[in-house]
C-alpha cells in the first residue's frame, strides 16, 4: 500500500471514529417549539440526573368577556382560574399571568401586541374569550405561537354554566396535548375513603380536590376503592353486610352489587388492566392470601400459599405482574409475582414495614408506604434496579400513595396537618398541595384515564 | 358428758332452723356441713355432683339465671355469660397472633361455658391497634380471630358455631396514641350472636 494512501485511510478512520463518539455523547437538543410537533419523550428517572426538559414560557392574559355576562360572572372567573391552575400544576409551563403582564403596554390588538408579549421571553400566548348565548356559556380558547404570530390551537366549548370547570379542564388537557405531546390529567379523578358524613364511605373528587361527591351510603365502614381501568366503576371493601366483602359501584347508574362476600374476609381489590378480573386478599381459615376472580367472584384462583400474611395486591399496568405485601420475611414487605403467581420475589429491603404498592403508568416504578425511623413515609422503588428513594418527611406520617395517570405526581395521605388528609406532590417530593379538608380522608386511588361515562 | 350433748342439741336446732325451714328447699344431707364454702365461681367447669339433684341454695337466683340465658335479647345473654366467668376479650402482643398462657386459661373457661350451652353461636371479632396500615391490620385481625377459633375448636367447641370477623383497626375502643390504648385494641372480642334450637 502506498504511504499516502495509508495516511489518508488512517485520517478518514479517525474522523469517522471521532464522529461516532461525538454523536453518541450528544445530549438531546433543547425543545424547539414547532406547531403540531410533539417534542421528544419526557423521561423521569428516579435519579433526577437525566436531562430535564425546560418549561414552555406561556403568556396568559385575563380572558375577555364579550357582551353581557349576567349571571355568569362566577363561572367565567372559575373557568379562567381553572385553566391557569391546570397548566401551572402540570409543571410543563412557566406562566406569566395578568399580574406579571401588567407592566406591558398592550393595545388589545393581538397582532400588534405580539412583540410586547415576546419582550418578556414568552414563546406562546393563550387567549380566552367568553360570552353568554341564552342559557349557555361559550368559551373560545386559542394558543398562538409568538414566534410566527400564528394560531396553533383554537377550541370552542359551549355548555351550561355548571360545566365551566369541565370546559376548563378539557381545554387545558388540549393545550398540553398539543404543545407538549403528552396526555394531561386535568379530567382525571381520585377515589378515596372519607368519614365526613359520620361513617367511612367511598367518595370521588376531581384531580384538583374540587367537586367531591359521595359514591356509597352504606352507613357502615366502606374503604379501599379501586378504579376499573375505563373509570366506569369502582371496586371497594365494605362491612355493611357483616364481614369485609368486595363490592362494585357502577358510577353511571349509581348501582352497587357484590363481587364476592363468601368466607370471612375479602379485601383490597385491584383490577387487571383488561377490566374483567380483580386481584384481592381472601382468608383461608385465617390465612390471608392473594387470589384472582372475575367480577362475579367466579373462577377463583389462589396465587399465594404461605404461612404469612399476604395482602394488598396491585396489578401492573400492562397486566404481567402483581405486586403485593407479604410478611413472610418477618415484617411486611413488597413482593412481585407474575399474574399466575409464579416467580415471587421481594423488592423492598429498606424500611421496617412496607405496604400499599401503587404502580406508575409506565410500569417501572412502585410507590408504597414505608416505615423509616419509626414513621410512615412514601417511598418509590424502581422494579428493575430495586433502587429506592423516600419522598416525604415529617411532621406527621405519610401513607397510601397512588400515581397520577401521567406518572408525574403522587397523591397520598398525610397527618402533617393534624388529621388525615389527601395531598398531592411531584415525583421528586416537591410542590405538595392539600386536596381534602373535611373530615378524615385516606386510601386514595387515582383514575388511570379520562373516565368513560 | 352433758355439755357435749347440749352443744350438739343447740347445733342441731340451729341447723334445723337454718336448713329445715324454707319449704321449697329440701333438707341438705348432713355430709354437706363439711363442704367448703365456695366463693362466686370463676371456673364453672365443675359439674354438680351426680347424686345431688337438689337445687342450689337460692332458688330465686337460680330461676333468674335460667331465664337470663333464655332471654331473646342477646345482650342479656352475653352479660349473663360474663357473669358466669366468660371472658369476652383476650389480648395480644404487638404484631402477634399467638395466645399467651393467661389467654389460654381464659379461653379454656370460655370453652367450658360454650360447650354447656351448645345452642349459642358466636362471632370472634379480630382487632388491631392503630399503628400499621388499614389493609395489613385487617389481615392481622383475621389471624388473631382464627387463632382463637382454632384453640376453642381444639377444646371441643364446634367450628360451625364460631364465625370470625376482622375489623382490623376500624373499630377501636380508644384512640389515644399511647401503649395503654394500643394494648386495649390488640384484641379478639367474643360475643354470642345467634341461637339455634339445639340444647
Amino acid at each position: 500500500m502506498k504511504p499516502r494512501f495509508a495516511i489518508l485511510t488512517v485520517l478518514l478512520s479517525c474522523l469517522l471514529l471521532a464522529g461516532l463518539v461525538l454523536s453518541a455523547q450528544q445530549t438531546p437538543p433543547p425543545q424547539e417549539l414547532q406547531p403540531g410537533q410533539p417534542p421528544g419523550q419526557v423521561t423521569i428517572t428516579l435519579d433526577r440526573g437525566g436531562a430535564q426538559p425546560r418549561k414552555i414560557k406561556l403568556a396568559f392574559p385575563a380572558f375577555r368577556s364579550l357582551g353581557q355576562l349576567t349571571g355568569a360572572g362566577g363561572a367565567v372567573r372559575e373557568l379562567e382560574e381553572t385553566v391557569r391552575r391546570d397548566l401551572d400544576v402540570s409543571g410543563y409551563f412557566e406562566i406569566q399571568g395578568p399580574d406579571a403582564l401588567s407592566g406591558l403596554s398592550l393595545t388589545g390588538d393581538v397582532q400588534k401586541d405580539l412583540v410586547a408579549y415576546r419582550s418578556t421571553g414568552n414563546e406562546v400566548l393563550l387567549l380566552g374569550d367568553l360570552r353568554v348565548e341564552g342559557e349557555k356559556l361559550v368559551f373560545e380558547g386559542r394558543v398562538l405561537d409568538l414566534g410566527s404570530g400564528q394560531a396553533v390551537l383554537a377550541k370552542r366549548y359551549s355548555g351550561p354554566f355548571s360545566v365551566s370547570r369541565r370546559m376548563a379542564h378539557t381545554f387545558a388537557d388540549e393545550v398540553i396535548r398539543f404543545l407538549v405531546g403528552k396526555k394531561g390529567i386535568a379530567l382525571s379523578e381520585i377515589a378515596y375513603t372519607s368519614d365526613r358524613g359520620g361513617s367511612k364511605e367511598i367518595y370521588v373528587m376531581d384531580y384538583d380536590g374540587e367537586n367531591p361527591r359521595k359514591i356509597t351510603g352504606h352507613r357502615s365502614t366502606s374503604m379501599s376503592p379501586a378504579w376499573s381501568p375505563n373509570g366506569g366503576s369502582i371496586a371497594y371493601t365494605s362491612f355493611f353486610n357483616g364481614g369485609p366483602g368486595l363490592y362494585l359501584a357502577d358510577l353511571g347508574s349509581g348501582r352497587k352489587r357484590p363481587i364476592i362476600t363468601s368466607g370471612s374476609l375479602n379485601t383490597s381489590p385491584s383490577f387487571a388492566p383488561d377490566g374483567g378480573r380483580v386481584a384481592f386478599a381472601r382468608s383461608f381459615d385465617g390465612n390471608v392470601e392473594i387470589v384472582v376472580t372475575d367480577l362475579s367472584g367466579g373462577n377463583l384462583r389462589r396465587l399465594t400459599n404461605s404461612n404469612a400474611i399476604e395482602t394488598n395486591p396491585a396489578w401492573s399496568p400492562k397486566g404481567g405482574e402483581i405486586a403485593f405485601t407479604s410478611s413472610r420475611a418477618g415484617n411486611p414487605h413488597i413482593y412481585l409475582m407474575d399474574s399466575e403467581g409464579a416467580n415471587q420475589r421481594r423488592i423492598t429491603y429498606d424500611g421496617t414495614y412496607n405496604d400499599g404498592a401503587s404502580w406508575n403508568p409506565e410500569g417501572d416504578l412502585i410507590a408504597y408506604t414505608s416505615r423509616r425511623d419509626g414513621q410512615f413515609q412514601i417511598a418509590v422503588t424502581n422494579v428493575v434496579t430495586l433502587e429506592s428513594r423516600v419522598l416525604t418527611s415529617g411532621p406527621g406520617e405519610n401513607q397510601s400513595p397512588t400515581f397520577s395517570p401521567d406518572g408525574r405526581k403522587i397523591a397520598f395521605t398525610s397527618s402533617r396537618g393534624g388529621g388525615k388528609q389527601i395531598y398531592v406532590m411531584d415525583l421528586d417530593g416537591g410542590n405538595v398541595r392539600q386536596l381534602t379538608t373535611e373530615g378524615s380522608n385516606d386510601l386514595a386511588d387515582w383514575s388511570r384515564s379520562v373516565p368513560e361515562r | 358428758m352433758n355439755r357435749k350433748w347440749m352443744i350438739w342439741m343447740v347445733m342441731a336446732t340451729l341447723l334445723t332452723f337454718l336448713y329445715g325451714c324454707p319449704k321449697k328447699k329440701p333438707a341438705t344431707p348432713p355430709s354437706d356441713l363439711n363442704v367448703e364454702t365456695t366463693t362466686v365461681p370463676a371456673s364453672p367447669s365443675t359439674p354438680p355432683p351426680a347424686q345431688d339433684v337438689q337445687q342450689p341454695a337460692t332458688p330465686e337466683v337460680n330461676d333468674q339465671t335460667e331465664d337470663l340465658l333464655k332471654s331473646a335479647d342477646l345482650q342479656v345473654v352475653n352479660d349473663e355469660l360474663k357473669r358466669r366467668g366468660f371472658s369476652p376479650d383476650i389480648y395480644f402482643d404487638y404484631d402477634e397472633a399467638t395466645l399467651s398462657d393467661d389467654t389460654r386459661d381464659k379461653l379454656s373457661r370460655n370453652a367450658d361455658l360454650l360447650k354447656s350451652q351448645a345452642q349459642f353461636s358466636m362471632t370472634l371479632e379480630g382487632h388491631a391497634d392503630s399503628r400499621g396500615t388499614n389493609e395489613y391490620n385487617l389481615a392481622l385481625g383475621e389471624r388473631r380471630a382464627n387463632a382463637v377459633k382454632q384453640y376453642l375448636g381444639s377444646l371441643g367447641v364446634g367450628a360451625d358455631r364460631m364465625r370470625t370477623l376482622s375489623y382490623g383497626k376500624e373499630r377501636p375502643v380508644c384512640t389515644e396514641e399511647v401503649e395503654s390504648c394500643w394494648s386495649q385494641n390488640r384484641r379478639v372480642h367474643m360475643i354470642i350472636t345467634g341461637r339455634s334450637n339445639v340444647g
